[in-house]
């Protein structure tokens, strides 16, 4: 459905954000992962029109994104990583306009929808409230609301659980785990978790490179039986570090514990661990 | 802590750029200003204070220096010092200082005085730049004396410090009270109208004293200080600080440190800052989904239906649009600024119309024209900075993200915003049509003509919003960032207020422009309606396609550079874009030929420098003729045909013209102006046309075949045609037929016999640009060969006069003498006037649908004709015509008519002027004055004027002077002695004691800004109106109370039988002295020669005054010390005090306002003790109370008296 094809961005100040950037992504919810300044947003905001690539192509069915922002727009469904609000202005009133922005004339059909919506994301008992005041989390359900407005069959979804505490994340998450049937939503998130727990198909990038691609279990799979793990001290990391593939080392429980990547046993007191998205994520961007 | 504190920020500030950009734009704008003062611009016709007046003269300097800090300067006071707290909490360093140590009196102080600091090192730079600008070469060395550096220390210590303390401790305050940004702002702007607006209303004479102490600037005060300063004074004083400005420094100084204490106490060391106006909470997530599972499920959805067609965009406009009016409505500021309008209002409109203190009817024009006036600035500022708003709305509040992805084109966005300014712009209108509407009933006044407030409002004034709204949200949208759009919209608008037209030179090129409009009750808007929609035609289309590209370069998105957005607005999508842009374009160029076409091809467009160009070449040529032999005009017999729809006239005529030199005469010189069309032109002697020079005035030389020998007379016939064609550049109003109120006068269209050297250049200054030498203002009173003209018409002495005058069926068509015959003929309105004694070559033509009142006095027939619906004040004109009548009858001479009539035409010009038996009289003063008798202090001023008028019937009528310096005096100072006299007749001394005391006011403000230099009464120039009425008045009234009623006006009886109706020579200020001095006993010669012959000034005051009881019987005694100087002054105004032994009054008052007794005594200059007694209680004593002496400082000319307690 979206075929994004060698994709460049170099921004004035030279930071190239994307670097030759593939992807094709097909309906359900496509989990875009990778670390702060990775260039995630970046290409969110170039699927959602806001800013253009240097080159490249951006597809979504027979829309070529970068020539025909307003056909997109049409079927586009955008939360941003960052928003504010209006002060003073309420839940309803703000998906009232957005909604006759995305082309809903009708007044009766408008209210419906945007009390079923409010409904749907919890909000109802709250739609009258000044946006202003919502606590992070009603924002972000907010936020999908509105990008749920007018049948959207590309989502965006940049950063939604950013900041948020884990209820919020896990109510949050819960509300997305539905929405992905039958079109394509991208969900961008530095969470490895929100991931795992909502994505079906997979890209990580960094370094504004797409360095790995694939269904989360599947990748998860192919590092089952590979990933092992030590308590060393803090001062032999670097010794494990150009001795093995290292995917980490963390603190835990006050000492270190590196954790490598082995075909094989290597012995050494290394313990074998359950592979985990993360640990995919990490092997990527190290 | 405070030292670091202070050493941190001054060394933060002066690290930041912006400080430096301060300092040069002050620096550049003093530069540019001192330049321009200096006289570099030799092109431009600016004299900003004062000719004589040197360019660095102290007042100057302080003007300028001053200016520029109280305006610029502020902002960048409020920039700075506003900030330098604010700035910790956009940061959000504040969590750290907060949680430092630091004091609050460290913290506070130390920010406030490093940024006071760094402010006033920012304002040195004023100083700086007008120096340098002055010490450039491009400035006019006549316009510089020799450098001080005094003026300038003196402004920073007395104005510049004290101001920007003042001014930094009220923002810095509001900046710790709101911590916002916009209220800081938004208080600036209050603080710049407030003052305005006090500084307009408190103008009138008594209110000088409250409003020099009220100004926080303290340039009233200094204005209360040199308000009579002469030229010479103004180039050699220096404002000092005492009195009004010394308690004005300390006032403010005290205000200020009180400000500091609340905005000081209100602060505290919190993250938010204490709510004034409403409290914001956070909402608490109480759901509890945490573990029940909740999915969307987008199948549930209700179906919508959408569509993104043109019709459906429109739909979303409309709704966006109505959101965004709500938004705008439900702004807490706009409606802190409404309410602040409303207020404001208010108060401009206790001030609507005044003339002499006196103010209108609320009239619908006077307070639309009053009300927007003073609220357009106001607007304007709303304007610029909503327009920032709203453009900047979705980013400032990040809600662009999600609205920038939205399937909207560009055009709705633009549009709704657009809508949200025009109805803010709305808004403001209505108020002022509310505002008008109220401030006309509470004073009584019912006539409300909702239309043309309308008319007006929506009309005019909305127009030129609008334009200014596109532009400014065009500006917005380019420069890409809030501030500095405000600042280059800002510096723009003043570019195209003021020097656009000077640069320019034609209003196609300054924005937003029309030839002008003015309403008239008698015209409408007339002739005006046409021309200023085409320009704003023009100018719409301009901004129509300002608007396309504004949404086509619409900032969208996270990348904004202008570049990227022009390569979007290229896109194919946006053709349709591009087609409207294109037939903008188009009309914008076409209204532009259309009008070029009107004003520069069927009209002549001139810059004032090729006007010049035009008469100083007339001069060149023809001057030469000014003494060639000439006949004078001693017949007329016109007919005048008006058509007030075509705007046209149509004249036939013979003009009778006599040699009455000694010489024969070859060839005659006939002068017209140059729009005049020539149809035919012909003397009954066989004559040929030898020169026609029609470049600018139709200069026409015939030679007669037979020459005129003295005493020959021919006749002259012409058939003559003025045709208006299309439109002009600027507003024409008089001079040539209106729809409704046609005014003309023979010197517009008629012609006139030899060289008229009224249309040389007059201005000296002017005259060196176009190489021609040094002109008198006026010729010598001793030049006895322009005895043999009088002042007012060069080709003529006395004509007799006959006119016959057609208009259309509806109007009423006028000229001087009796309505011989009235008929219609052929679907045209004719009138037949003759004269049946001879007149001036001076009379007019007036046409107008009329309504007639008429009364009969002693056998003259005394009419009005006005404009319906102006009957307020025709009883006091009657009154006016009856009583002056009677008065110049038994003191002066014989009317020499046997009729007046008052002619009202339209406001285009604010005067009333008196030809033979025929008074045209302006709409705008008189007609629609609200006189109110109960006051003890009104001026009556219909009644003056018409009273001034006709006293011209015999001062200019009866006796005219000669063509030299002085003569004007023969007429105006003599007509408004008449007129003062009817008055004092009519409403008695007290009430015309205000009328003097304005008089004398504007007698001395006026000479402060004499131009070339101030002259004697005896030998006034033309041009010296404030000599001519305001001294002329108060020396004549004098010297009626000095030599008495009877042997003053016996005096100018003699004068009158002398002179009047006498052909060449014509008498001279010389001849009335002389007449006056024969009748002055020779104690009171001093006063004739002071009066007329010198510039007097007195000094008079009184320094003690007690009153005793008397220890004999039940008087009083009032012991006084008076203090009297006498000055004279030399024409720049320089000032020497004399020896004196004069006449001056002392008075008794009873109470405030009741004169109970007036002695004469011979006071000596310098003190003299007296005691006068008095046999009932006195109130107050007054040294000249009748207001005889022209005295510089009248409020320390009384005192009240205390004591007199009888010992027991």
């Amino acid at each position: 459905m979206l075929q994004i094809t060698n994709l460049s961005k170099t921004y004035p100040n030279g930071v190239q954000a994307l670097k030759d950037v593939t992807l094709n992504i097909s309906n359900g919810m496509f989990g875009l992962l990778g670390p702060n300044g990775a260039g995630k947003s970046t290409l969110m905001r170039t699927i959602a029109t806001l800013q253009d690539a240097d080159s490249g192509t951006i597809m979504f069915g027979d829309i070529d994104v970068s020539k025909q922002k307003q056909e997109l727009r049409k079927v586009l469904g955008y939360l941003p990583q960052e928003f504010g609000v209006y002060p003073k202005v309420s839940a309803e009133e703000m998906l009232h306009y957005i909604a006759r922005l995305k082309g809903i004339a009708n007044d009766k059909e408008r209210k419906e929808l945007v009390k079923a919506l409010l409904e749907q994301v919890n909000l109802y008992n709250h739609r009258s409230k000044s946006l202003g005041g919502y606590s992070g989390g009603m924002k972000q359900r907010f936020g999908i609301a509105q990008a749920l407005i007018g049948n959207p069959k590309l989502i965006i979804v940049d950063e939604p659980t950013a900041g948020l505490d884990p209820a919020e994340r896990l109510r949050f998450n819960n509300l997305l785990s539905e929405i992905g049937e039958n079109i394509v939503v991208i969900l961008s998130t530095h969470i490895v978790d929100d991931v795992s727990e909502l994505c079906k198909d997979m890209a990580i990038i960094a370094g504004g490179k797409v360095v790995q691609r694939g269904n989360p279990e599947e990748l998860v799979q192919g590092l089952e039986n590979k990933v092992w793990s030590k308590r060393v001290g803090k001062d032999e990391v670097s010794h494990y570090q150009s001795e093995y593939k290292l995917i980490l080392a963390k603190l835990s429980g006050g000492s270190m514990k590196v954790y490598i990547n082995n075909d094989t046993d290597p012995g050494d007191g290394f313990k074998p661990e359950h592979a985990t998205l993360e640990d995919i994520y990490f092997s990527n961007i190290s | 802590m405070f030292v670091s504190i202070f050493a941190f920020e001054v060394r933060r500030l002066t690290r930041t750029l912006s400080t430096y950009i301060y300092f040069f734009i002050l620096f550049a704008v003093a530069f540019l200003l001192a330049l321009l003062a200096g006289g570099a611009f030799p092109g431009d016709q600016t004299v900003m204070f004062g000719e004589k007046v040197y360019a660095n003269a102290p007042t100057v300097i302080d003007q300028l220096v001053g200016g520029i800090s109280n305006f610029i300067g502020l902002i960048i006071v409020v920039a700075v010092i506003g900030n330098a707290i604010l700035k910790d909490f956009s940061s959000n360093i504040y969590t750290m200082i907060f949680t430092t140590p630091v004091s609050k009196f460290d913290y506070l102080c130390g920010r406030f005085s490093a940024s006071l600091f760094v402010c006033l090192l920012i304002l040195t730079a004023p100083a700086l730049g007008i120096m340098l600008g002055y010490a450039t070469p491009w400035v006019n060395p006549d316009k510089i004396t020799a450098f001080s550096l005094i003026p300038y220390a003196l402004t920073y210590v007395q104005t510049i410090i004290p101001n920007t303390i003042i001014t930094g401790v009220i923002f810095f305050a509001v900046s710790l009270i709101s911590r916002d940004i916009f209220v800081i702002w938004l208080s600036l702007v209050i603080f710049l109208v407030a003052r305005g607006v006090s500084n307009s209303i408190v103008g009138s004479l008594e209110n000088q004293t409250i409003a020099a102490l009220l100004d926080p600037m303290g340039n009233l005060a200094k204005r209360a200080m040199s308000k009579y300063w002469t030229v010479d004074q103004d180039n050699h004083l220096y404002y000092s600080m005492r009195g009004l400005f010394l308690a004005n420094r300390l006032i403010w100084l005290g205000m200020a440190g009180i400000i500091w204490s609340i905005g000081y106490y209100y602060f505290s060391f919190t993250s938010s800052p204490r709510k004034l106006l409403f409290r914001k909470q956070k909402l608490a997530d109480s759901s509890k989904l945490t573990f029940v599972p909740s999915f969307i499920n987008r199948n549930a959805l209700p179906a919508v239906t959408r569509s993104f067609t043109t019709g459906a965009n429109f739909k979303n406009l409309w709704g966006l649009s109505i959101n965004e009016c709500l938004a705008l409505w439900r702004n807490i500021y706009f409606r802190i600024i409404m309410l602040f309008g409303v207020v404001f209002l208010f108060i401009a409109s206790t001030q609507v119309g005044k003339i002499y203190d006196v103010t209108v009817y609320p009239v619908t024009y006077k307070v639309v024209e009053s009300l927007a006036g003073t609220f357009s600035l106001f607007m304007v500022i709303v304007i610029i900075m909503f327009s920032g708003e709203l453009v900047w709305k979705s980013r400032d509040f990040r809600m662009s993200n999600i609205l920038d992805s939205l399937p909207v084109p560009n055009w709705v966005f633009y549009a709704s915003k657009m809508a949200g300014l025009i109805f803010m712009q709305l808004l403001l209108l209505a108020v002022i049509m509310i505002c008008g509407i109220i401030v006309q009933l509470f004073k009584g006044y019912t006539n409300f003509e909702i239309l043309l407030y309308v008319k007006y409002l929506l009309g005019f004034y909305f127009i030129d919003l609008v334009l200014l709204a596109v532009l400014s949200v065009f500006i917005q949208t380019l420069v890409n960032n809030k501030y500095l759009g405000y600042f280059i919209i800002i510096l723009f608008y003043i570019w195209n207020l003021f020097f656009a037209q000077l640069v320019l030179k034609h209003k196609l090129f300054v924005f937003s422009s029309d030839p002008g409009f003015e309403y008239s009750d008698m015209n409408g808007f007339g002739h005006l309606v046409f021309p200023y929609y085409v320009f704003k035609i023009y100018w719409g289309a301009f901004c129509i396609l300002l608007a396309v590209l504004s949404s086509l370069l619409w900032a969208r998105g996270s990348e904004n550079n202008l570049k990227l957005r022009w390569t979007h607005a290229l896109n194919k999508a946006n053709r349709a874009s591009w087609a409207v842009a294109t037939i903008a374009l188009l009309t914008f160029m076409a209204a532009g030929g259309y009008i070029y076409y009107n004003t520069n091809v069927l009209n002549k467009f001139r810059t004032e420098f090729q006007q010049e160009e035009l008469q100083a070449n007339y001069e060149k040529k023809f001057k030469r003729f000014e003494f060639a032999p000439q006949p004078k005009i001693t017949d007329v017999q016109v007919s005048v045909d008006i058509f007030p729809s075509e705007r046209n006239l149509h004249t036939t005529g013979t003009f009778v013209l006599k040699n009455k030199s000694h010489f024969a005469i070859d060839s005659v010189h006939v002068l017209l102006p140059s729009s005049i069309k020539v149809n035919s032109l012909s003397f009954s002697r066989q004559s040929q046309l030898q020169l026609n020079d029609s470049n600018g005035y139709s200069y026409r030389i015939y030679k007669l075949a037979q020459a005129m020998q003295p005493g020959d007379t021919i006749t002259l016939s012409f058939n003559i045609d003025m045709i208006t064609k299309g439109f002009r550049e600027s507003f024409t109003g008089l001079s040539r037929p209106l729809y409704n109120g046609t005014f003309v006068n023979n010197q517009d269209f008629l012609p006139a016999i030899g060289y008229d050297p009224n249309f040389e250049l007059s201005d000296n200054n002017q005259r060196k640009k176009h190489s021609l030498g040094y002109r008198p203002t006026a010729n010598a009173i001793t030049d006895t060969a322009q005895y043999q003209r009088n002042v007012f018409t060069h080709d003529a002495d006395f004509i007799t006069f006959d006119a016959t005058v057609s208009t259309v069926p509806d109007q009423t068509a006028m000229a001087p003498g009796y309505l011989v015959k009235e008929w219609t003929d052929n679907g045209r309105h004719y009138f037949h006037y003759k004269m049946d004694k001879p007149i001036l070559n001076f009379y007019s033509f007036l046409s107008a649908r009329y309504t007639v009142k008429k009364e009969v006095y002693n056998g003259i027939n005394l009419e009005i004709y006005y404009q319906k619906g102006h009957e307020y004040n025709l009883d006091r004109m009657f009154n006016g015509m009856k009583k002056s009548l009677q008065y110049y009858t038994a003191n002066f001479s014989p009317y020499q008519h046997k009729q007046v009539r008052i002619l009202e035409f339209p406001r285009y010009a604010t005067f009333a002027q008196s030809f033979p038996n025929t008074i045209p009289f302006s709409e705008g003063i008189g007609f629609i004055a609200d006189v109110d008798d109960s006051s003890k202090e009104d001026v009556d001023y219909p009644f003056y004027v018409t009273a001034h008028e006709v006293a011209h019937q015999w001062f200019a009528h009866q006796v005219i002077g000669a063509n030299v310096e002085g003569s004007n005096m023969l007429s105006e100072s003599l007509a408004q002695y008449g007129a003062i006299m009817v008055m004092e007749k009519e409403y008695g001394e007290d009430r015309l004691r205000k009328f003097l005391h304005i008089e004398m006011d504007n007698y001395l403000r006026s000479r402060a800004n004499e131009a070339e230099k101030e002259k004697t009464l005896e030998r006034v120039d033309d041009g010296q109106q404030y000599i001519l009425y305001q001294k002329g008045g108060i020396v004549m009234h004098a010297l009626n109370k000095y030599m008495g009623e009877d042997s003053l006006n016996h005096a100018l009886k003699r004068f009158i039988e002398r002179y009047a109706f006498q052909g060449p020579p014509y008498p001279t200020t010389l001849d009335l002295v002389a007449s006056l001095r024969q009748s002055t006993p020779d104690s009171l010669q001093y006063f004739i020669t002071d009066a007329f012959e010198k510039i007097t000034i007195y000094d008079n005051k009184i320094t003690e005054a007690h009153l005793d009881s008397n220890k004999g019987g039940s008087k009083y005694i009032v012991n006084v010390t008076v203090d009297s100087k006498k000055i004279y002054a030399d024409s720049t105004g320089k000032e020497t005090p004399v020896p004196s032994n004069d006449y001056i009054e002392i008075g008794i008052y009873n109470d405030k306002t009741t004169l109970a007794q007036v002695q004469r005594y011979k006071l000596k200059g310098g003190e003299t003790k007296l005691s006068i007694p008095v046999s009932k209680r006195p109130y107050k004593v007054v040294i000249d109370p009748r207001l005889l002496l022209i005295d510089k400082k009248l409020d320390d000319n009384e005192m009240k008296l205390e004591g007199g307690e009888k010992k027991k």
